[in-house]
């Protein structure tokens, strides 16, 4: 499998070529063309630890966080990185990033309870404007717009229970 | 028979009062929500009741319900824990109305306690310092002024009719009474149409700091030294310790005298904490008391070798506190409270459920929590996952030990502040205990330090790994699987698609 990736270290970001070639006996990863051997072994909940050939270890936790975005523990550290696969790189780069922006639905992130709409349809709104209160944890939380834009309508109601992922408002793209 | 105890609360604090049952040979009985089902204090228990639907006041919050599960349980003791309905005297009434007993302090001295001015008259009364203040208002700039002669400045100017913060000045010296009294005075006619003010000593970067008291049926009460607890976010502590870096061994004599004649002054009976603030000069007023078993309890427990609940109970049923001479502190606990919050993005709270997670173990340390792998942590109540407790024959040893805990705890499928904590115990100010309630109102999270190259690539290769794997799997089975991580992929918090 080749992927290519995004990595932020102290240096800054930078891009890296990654191979994986998996079989029985291990694990070669190449980094920009380098092969080295790796050895990687499962752990309980969905992490490794990964050894390198100096002797190097940490045990490190990717979690898939959607759009190629993966944000891995790494002992305690939390290192976010972006990871495609050759096939999805690829298409990105013809269709350019726009594609990749996704409806304009507002949707909760975290299950809880609608507090306050605080806009109407037809409500011109900016990027980042909160535009629902929702109530978890028994904190209030504002739900940002994404983008700017026109609201089309109001899904929820206040004091409704809502699950994350839910639609709260439809946006109509600005302009 | 086993006396019965029943646990009217859930959570850590449950999961810690059941513990201490086990240890006196007493039977836990659990209650749970419809979200509590199956959590870890139900599954620590002999007898658990379901008393109703997810949110609190349907549930954790009606006495009826509670005093119903212990008749049918056969529970003969209650203990409230802290939140819900700790400290509320009508239901301590109805526990005993019940013929059950109560595991706290008498109604009597609850309610003494809840009032703010009840209180506050009760121990100027029984001479516990409490921060001077006019209780008329001042007819001239020359009243302010001699009162601030006989207690010092900073003042603070008040409207007596005011609230919510406004027409409240600051006067730093005498020189400065006159035309503040007349900005005072005039904003007190335009916000509240009256323009009576008074002030009160303004306690300037003021330190939290708390006594724990401990009082039995024969009329003892004993102190158990103080606890720092400064460090506040949202007013909420996050993180405390025992001893506190600022109170002297003469200075810990006077509140401890202080707060023994507070709890004295309401008959004070069971576990309770008088709460001080400390001004910078040494000087400490009373603030409250709170009438419970506190969150910070354990690092109390660690320093004075007692443990705190089990002589709650002792005590409810009739015994004597359990020793005779006061032991003496030993070293020094911090404790933080693990809330599941993502620093990095605003504190915003993450419920979900924690599929992986380690706790820190070995020398000095200490877990109280109330869920284990696999649980889930629910919106529905307090975010607190777990408060992990470093003890160390001093401070700076203990300091370590909490710092090689937060980085061995390992709590995946949530967000939690220990990230926030790892900083925090790298500022100089809170190593070298120099803080005030206001400390973390000036001081934001710098956001997750940037990784090492080395971390870098290890997250690199483990997350190109983990798709590859789950690629070369998916291709190779015919079997149908559960869904895979790397397709449902969990949302991050942000609101886009």
């Amino acid at each position: 499998m080749k992927y290519r990736a995004k990595v932020t270290g102290p240096s800054g970001e930078r891009s890296v070529e990654v191979e994986v070639q998996l079989d029985p006996t291990g694990v070669v990863v190449s980094l920009d063309g380098r092969p080295a051997r790796w050895d990687i072994v499962s752990t309980p909940g969905g992490g490794f630890s990964v050894l390198r050939a100096d002797g190097r270890q940490a045990e490190a936790v990717p979690h898939p966080a959607g759009n190629g975005t993966v944000r891995v523990r790494v002992g305690a550290e939390r290192v976010t990185l972006e990871l495609l696969d050759e096939l999805t790189a690829r298409a990105q780069a013809v269709a350019g990033k726009g594609a990749y922006r996704g409806s304009g639905d507002v949707k909760a992130a975290i299950p809880g309870r609608v507090l306050r709409i605080l806009v109407n349809p037809g409500d011109t709104v900016l990027q980042g404007q909160p535009v629902v209160v929702l109530e978890a944890m028994k904190m209030e939380n504002d739900v940002r717009s994404p983008r700017d834009g026109i609201i089309r309508s109001v899904e929820v109601a206040a004091g409704q229970a809502v699950g994350a992922g839910q639609v709260l408002l439809h946006l109509e793209p600005a302009g | 028979m086993t006396d019965r105890l029943l646990i009217a609360n859930r959570g850590e604090i449950a999961v810690r009062i059941a513990r201490a049952c086990r240890d006196l040979g007493i039977s836990p009985v659990a209650v749970f929500s419809d979200a509590d089902r199956a959590s870890l204090h139900v599954r620590l228990s002999d007898h658990a009741i379901g008393i109703g639907p997810a949110p609190a006041r349907e549930s954790y919050l009606l006495p009826e319900k509670l005093i119903d599960a212990a008749k049918r349980t056969g529970a003969r003791l209650v203990h409230p824990g802290f939140g819900f309905l700790a400290e509320n005297a009508a239901f301590a009434r109805a526990v005993r109305d019940a013929g059950l007993v109560w595991v706290g302090p008498d109604p009597e001295s609850i309610d003494a306690m809840g009032s703010k001015t009840e209180s506050r008259a009760r121990m100027k009364a029984a001479g516990v310092p409490i921060v001077p203040g006019m209780t008329t208002p001042a007819k001239d700039p020359e009243e302010i002024a001699a009162f601030g002669r006989e207690h010092g400045f900073p003042l603070l100017l008040k409207a007596s009719a005011g609230g919510g913060g406004k027409g409240m000045r600051i006067v730093r010296a005498e020189e400065e009474v006159p035309a503040a009294f007349a900005r005072a005075r005039s904003e007190a006619v335009s916000f509240f149409a009256d323009d009576a003010v008074y002030c009160e000593l303004y306690v300037e970067k003021p330190r939290h700091v708390e006594v724990q008291v401990l009082g039995d049926r024969t009329g003892r009460v004993v102190s158990l030294g103080e606890r720092e607890c400064s460090l506040q976010r949202r007013h909420q502590k996050v993180l405390e310790e025992c001893p506190s870096p600022a109170v002297s061994p003469e200075l810990r004599a006077r509140m401890e005298e202080a707060a023994v004649a507070a709890a004295r002054s309401v008959d004070y009976v069971s576990a309770g904490t008088v709460e001080f603030l400390l001004a910078s000069d040494g000087r400490f007023f009373f603030l409250e008391m709170n009438t419970r078993i506190q969150v910070e309890h354990p690092v109390t427990e660690m320093v004075y070798g007692v443990d705190l609940v089990a002589e709650m109970i002792r005590i409810a049923l009739g015994g004597p506190i359990s020793f005779d001479r006061r032991p003496e502190p030993r070293g020094h606990a911090v404790e933080c409270r693990i809330y599941a919050e993502d620093p990095s993005n605003g504190f915003a709270p993450s419920p979900g459920t924690i599929h992986r997670l380690r706790w820190p173990l070995g020398p000095g340390i200490r877990v109280d929590s109330g869920v284990e792998e696999g649980d889930t942590i629910p919106l529905d109540y307090d975010p607190m996952v777990a408060k992990l407790v470093a003890f160390g024959s001093d401070r700076a040893e203990a300091l370590r030990r909490m710092r090689r805990a937060l980085r061995e705890t390992r709590v995946d499928g949530i967000d939690t502040s220990i990230p926030f904590f790892l900083a925090l115990l790298e500022d100089p100010d809170v190593l070298s205990g120099n803080v005030s309630t206001q400390f973390l109102e000036g001081w934001t999270y710098p956001g997750d330090p940037a990784p090492t190259d080395d971390a870098a690539e290890l997250a690199l290769v483990a997350a190109a790994v983990a798709s590859a794997r789950e690629s070369l799997s998916v291709r190779g089975s015919s079997q149908p699987r559960p869904p895979s991580a790397w397709r449902t992929a969990r949302p991050t918090f942000g609101h886009r698609e």
